[in-house]
């Protein structure tokens, strides 16, 4: 055989062994088992410690918020928006804190040796998904912060698992009484309410007619039981008993108090008047958004004042006004109080 | 129908080509990629030796029974960016603005303007908004603007039925799963970043850490044990959903069932298992 055949193929041979070789000891062994990758490969993929854990490992220690939680707004499994607990608490399992990250199949779990955080800036925990900025869609609930909620946390009103429950028991209720019998026993707040309810300014006491009848009936109670006090209505409460405050609050509940402007115009207005967080619960217009609050329309510019700098002064007492009152300048007091005054009844 | 059958057809008598050559070539080519890729196979039998056996959770699991898919509704999207920050979580990216598995993107198209304008959380001046690399955030520098049209577009990998990323893997590092997850074999990775190339969607990204390319991998880890991928489980608006279009009942097949969808880049040939709703045409 010629002497370069022969060199050929020896070379042939070379290669053959070589490619022998490397298939049997140094390529894995499940190569090739399922196609052109280390089947092998999928189980360790696999294996890999998820770190979320879902909500419902959080139930069992959590009980009472999960429980508002799961009642409220940011559980609506209707529309697809829920908000799981490791959304805003970070995942109950954590990545391990060496660096290089060979790591994946370890890490520290709460409660054990993983401490979760609870977010203390609600305004940018809550503004993540509900600051109003282009392409959020319509559906998303969203406001301009600083509209909204001035320079307060938005933790001051709403609950942070649920946030349409509003802080400092703020929901008042009262059965609705008969208003012909309240107009009967009505007679003696004519003096200071003014006749009709509708005061003016020679009257110390605030507009009555056509307030929400929860808020009257809390706020004749709390004069009742000394919650709230004041020279007049301390007596004048301690005369009626429930039924009668019942009767009494519908009869003025429904007297007509209509506000004037519209309200795109005073929207505007009260931005201007630095009103703009009052209109979340007293609307833009005077007439509140829940029934347990107070409408505004109607009343006296100097009630208004008052009443602020009385919870800034801390006379009066509530969560949400005394934080919002004491933001508040005199000057401020005053514009916000012309806002109102200025949606008067008809 | 013509152009797929002639495509199938041109496949086919490659693959058989291919074949013919591959008996000569083979020896050679192994030969050759034997010497860079050494060291991590030997990494890899060791860490598959009998004493480490994978763990019998992922052994339950049979990868046959399930074909994986992805839906995203992107009217839905709020841009809150929380998949992103839970996908970084769960799958230890690094925590940096520049590598991300997941991301989100912003096309506002100004009053006036026919091209959008497109931003996602790593442009700085949405870290600027962040405050930090760690925080993910899209600011709000719009809202003096007079805005026409906006919507958020979340991205991910698109796990392709044609994978190019696998095709052009010199080391089969990288591969589809018999249930259609397209990941990464780190033993195997050698970091040479064809695959970061090939992909048309930009979904690959060379992870500085561990000198390999990285991916989205559905979460492979979780799905295989029953539950969801992290960016889905944190959505707070159902804009993404997953699920296992051999099961008729579940969320993705009820989404495609019930949705018209549309694919990115079809054009491609990738064929995307990431089915978008909600998308307009300049998103790509």
């Amino acid at each position: 055989m010629p002497k370069h055949i022969v060199r050929l193929l020896l070379l042939l041979a070379g290669f053959a062994i070589v490619a022998i070789t490397v298939r049997n000891h140094v390529v894995d062994k499940s190569f090739y088992k399922i196609g052109h990758y280390r089947a092998d490969a999928v189980a360790e993929i696999a294996q890999d410690k998820p770190k979320f854990q879902g909500s419902a490992s959080c139930e069992s220690c959590h009980a009472v918020q999960f429980t508002a939680w799961s009642k409220s707004i940011h559980h609506s499994t209707d529309v697809g928006k829920v908000v799981k607990c490791e959304v805003c608490h970070g995942p109950g399992g954590g990545r391990d804190p060496d660096p290089g990250y060979v790591h994946a199949a370890t890490g520290p779990v709460h409660p054990v040796n993983l401490k979760l955080a609870v977010p203390t800036d609600s305004r940018t925990t809550c503004g993540v998904c509900h600051e109003q900025i282009a392409a959020r869609p319509l559906q998303q609930r969203q406001v301009v912060i600083n509209d909204h909620a001035g320079t307060q946390q938005c933790t001051l009103c709403h609950d942070a698992h649920s946030p349409q429950t509003f802080n400092g028991s703020l929901v008042a209720t009262a059965a609705p009484g008969n208003a012909v019998a309240g107009k009967s026993k009505a007679g003696a707040c004519a003096a200071c309410h003014g006749a009709a309810g509708i005061t003016n300014a020679s009257l110390p006491g605030p507009t009555l007619a056509g307030q929400n009848q929860a808020y009257l009936a809390a706020a004749l109670t709390a004069y009742k039981t000394g919650k709230r006090s004041n020279p007049i209505m301390t007596g004048m409460a301690a005369t009626v008993n429930s039924a009668d405050i019942n009767n009494i609050t519908s009869y003025f509940s429904s007297l007509r108090c209509e506000t004037s402007a519209s309200i795109a115009a005073q929207a505007a207005a009260a931005r201007k008047a630095g009103a703009a967080m009052c209109t979340n619960c007293h609307g833009t217009n005077g007439v509140s958004t829940s029934s347990s609050w107070p409408n505004l329309a109607g009343q006296s510019k100097d009630y208004i004042a008052a009443a602020l700098k009385s919870y800034a002064g801390g006379q009066r007492s509530n969560v949400i006004m005394t934080t919002l009152a004491k933001s508040l300048s005199e000057p401020e007091i005053d514009k916000v109080a012309a806002y109102y005054a200025g949606a008067t009844c008809k | 129908m013509d152009e797929k059958e002639k495509l199938e057809k041109q496949q086919a008598g490659r693959r058989a080509f291919l074949g013919c050559l591959g008996g000569a070539v083979a020896g050679g080519a192994v030969a050759v990629t034997a010497g860079s890729v050494l060291p991590k196979q030997a990494l890899a039998a060791a860490a598959t030796t009998p004493e480490s056996p994978p763990a019998p959770a992922a052994k339950a699991y049979d990868p046959t029974k399930h074909k994986w898919a992805f839906g995203v509704d992107a009217t839905k999207c709020i841009g809150c960016l929380r998949c992103v920050e839970a996908c970084k979580l769960e799958n230890e990216v690094a925590l940096d603005a520049h590598h991300f598995r997941t991301w989100v993107e912003r096309y506002v198209y100004l009053d006036g303007e026919d091209t959008p304008h497109v931003d996602s959380q790593a442009d700085p001046v949405n870290i600027a908004a962040a405050g930090t690399e760690r925080d993910y955030r899209f600011s709000n520098r719009y809202k003096d603007e007079k805005v026409d049209k906006a919507f958020f577009v979340p991205k991910l990998c698109n796990h392709c039925t044609h994978p190019a990323c696998v095709q052009v893997c010199p080391t089969g590092a990288t591969f589809k799963t018999e249930d259609g997850a397209v990941v990464i074999d780190h033993t195997y990775c050698i970091g040479c970043q064809y695959c970061v190339q090939a992909c048309p969607y930009g979904a690959r990204f060379f992870n500085p850490e561990k000198r390999v390319t990285d991916k989205c991998t559905w979460c492979y880890h979780r799905i295989t044990k029953g539950l969801m991928p992290a960016c889905v489980e944190v959505c707070p608006v159902s804009a993404r959903v997953f699920g296992d279009r051999n099961d008729k009942e579940s969320t993705i097949s009820k989404f495609l069932a019930d949705n018209r969808v549309e694919v990115l880049k079809p054009e491609t040939g990738n064929a995307p298992n990431v089915f978008y709703v909600g998308i307009d045409k300049d998103v790509s």
